[in-house]
């Protein structure tokens, strides 16, 4: 489903990713952990070229994407995205955020991108909100609705950019719990966080990131609890 | 006493003034409407990558803003109409490509800055829903950009009411302009020149009174 080689990504002088592999399998759920400045949320927004991809290549089904022959808005359409400011637009309702894409990209009709859209809102809990303005929600009710905007494009793929990481703790499960249906569902999903229980519970498999690389990836039980770099092991000593 | 004011250049000149007055409301709105379509063309092209887009917006902005609206004006009446294209512009045509040019380089920065305020996250959520740049821009950035440009036009549109009289040079017959003849015919130079200021104050108070509500409605 996505195939990443050899990815690098430079700012300027500094190199933030120093050659990713990865691949990640049809209804998969990676979720990728590790420090902040380690690049996990760079690489992220590099697998739908919100950051141009210095050198290497990303895959996504039968596109890659850096060449400069692919149509990036026809991937983006199939690749949804949460950001962790959720991005909602704020001069729009929670419905309008939401049948925008497949009005304007798919070319939806209007009365189709609701009914879809209503369908989502309902299933992350949002139908009485349709009409509600982005302001007068809270976070958790954001980044749900941000959810189902990206849902609305009916995506391959979706990518969590810590998704709960701007929420109040007592926020957190109501998010968490609509990526759990979704990943029940068999949504590939690559999910960066710093939810551990839910990296735990929900992902396939774990990829541990640390100063552009890739140090160590496997199932979750194996990375939590047998970590083998001592990098690893170091970082859950101080999270865990 | 009624009749003593009524009798006065106060009052008697009014139907004069307000002729310029339509002249400098026409020259005004009319150079603001193109002002502003220049003014977005110019502030998008400052937010290019595109160098060549990019330089060229920041000579136009940087050119016009560093030289003096009564230099360029005569430029346009004078300059360019005789020596370079050889063809004679009336007037008020002059006064409006002024208006447009000058209003045009400030509305410039007001466009830029308030695209620029808008989050990044905003364009990358349309940009990752598969919208293009320009979808992006039209239904995501620039409504709420223009919100927060509403403010600054409003006092463009004051900046540019008063320099409508700096016309009065190439004798376009705006609201000083009219002043002007006024009392050069009757000698009553302090009481028209009160009325004159009076008429600018009657519009440029309460267009500064209502942007300060829209502000606030706004709350930008």
């Amino acid at each position: 489903m996505i195939s990443v080689k050899d990815l690098h990504k430079s700012f300027g002088d500094l190199e933030v990713l120093k050659g990713i592999d990865a691949e990640v399998q049809e209804s998969e759920v990676v979720c990728v952990i590790g420090p902040s400045g380690s690049g996990k949320s760079t690489f992220l927004r590099c697998l739908n070229l919100l950051e141009d991809i210095t050198s290497g290549e990303v895959k996504i089904e039968q596109d890659i994407i850096n060449d400069p022959n692919t149509d990036i808005n026809r991937v983006r359409s199939q690749v949804g995205m949460v950001f962790q400011h959720f991005n909602l637009f704020p001069h729009m309702t929670v419905l309008e955020n939401v049948t925008l894409g497949p009005i304007k990209v798919k070319g939806t009709d209007e009365q189709q991108a609701n009914d879809l859209a209503m369908k989502l809102l309902e299933k992350v809990g949002l139908e009485d909100k349709a009409e509600a303005y982005p302001d007068s929600l809270s976070g958790g009710q954001k980044q749900r609705a941000a959810i189902a905007r990206s849902l609305a494009m009916e995506p391959s793929v979706m990518l969590f950019d810590e998704p709960t990481s701007s929420l109040d703790p007592e926020l957190v499960g109501d998010v968490l719990g609509v990526m759990k249906d979704l990943a029940k569902e068999g949504m590939t999903m690559v999910v960066v966080t710093h939810e551990m229980g839910f990296a735990r519970e929900v992902g396939d498999r774990v990829m541990f990131m640390d100063e552009g690389v890739v140090m160590e990836e496997g199932k979750p039980q194996q990375i939590f609890e047998n970590p083998q770099n001592p990098r690893t092991q170091e970082f859950l000593s101080k999270i865990l | 006493m009624f009749e003593a004011l009524m009798d006065s250049a106060y009052v008697k000149s009014l139907p004069f003034l307000f002729e310029g007055l339509q002249l400098t409301l026409l020259i005004t709105v009319i150079g603001l409407i193109l002002g502003f379509i220049l003014g977005a063309i110019m502030g998008l092209a400052r937010l290019s990558k595109n160098r060549l887009t990019y330089g060229i917006s920041t000579v136009f902005v940087e050119v016009v803003r560093g030289t003096p609206i009564l230099a360029q004006v005569m430029f346009i009446y004078f300059g360019l109409s005789e020596d370079l294209i050889g063809v004679n512009i009336s007037g008020l045509t002059a006064a409006i490509i002024a208006i447009t040019i000058n209003a045009g380089a400030y509305i410039a920065e007001i466009v830029r800055g308030a695209v620029h305020s808008i989050d990044r996250g905003q364009f990358e959520a349309g940009r990752s829903l598969g919208l293009t740049e320009r979808q992006t821009m039209r239904y995501i950035v620039w409504p709420q950009a223009f919100k927060r440009m509403i403010p600054p036009l409003g006092n463009q549109f004051i900046i540019s009411l008063k320099d409508t009289s700096l016309f009065s040079v190439i004798a376009v017959g705006e609201l000083l302009y009219m002043g002007r003849q006024y009392f050069n015919a009757t000698a009553e130079v302090f009481e028209t020149l009160v009325m004159v200021c009076l008429i600018y104050l009657m519009i440029t108070i309460p267009t500064s009174l209502i942007l300060r509500r829209i502000e606030r409605k706004l709350d930008v």
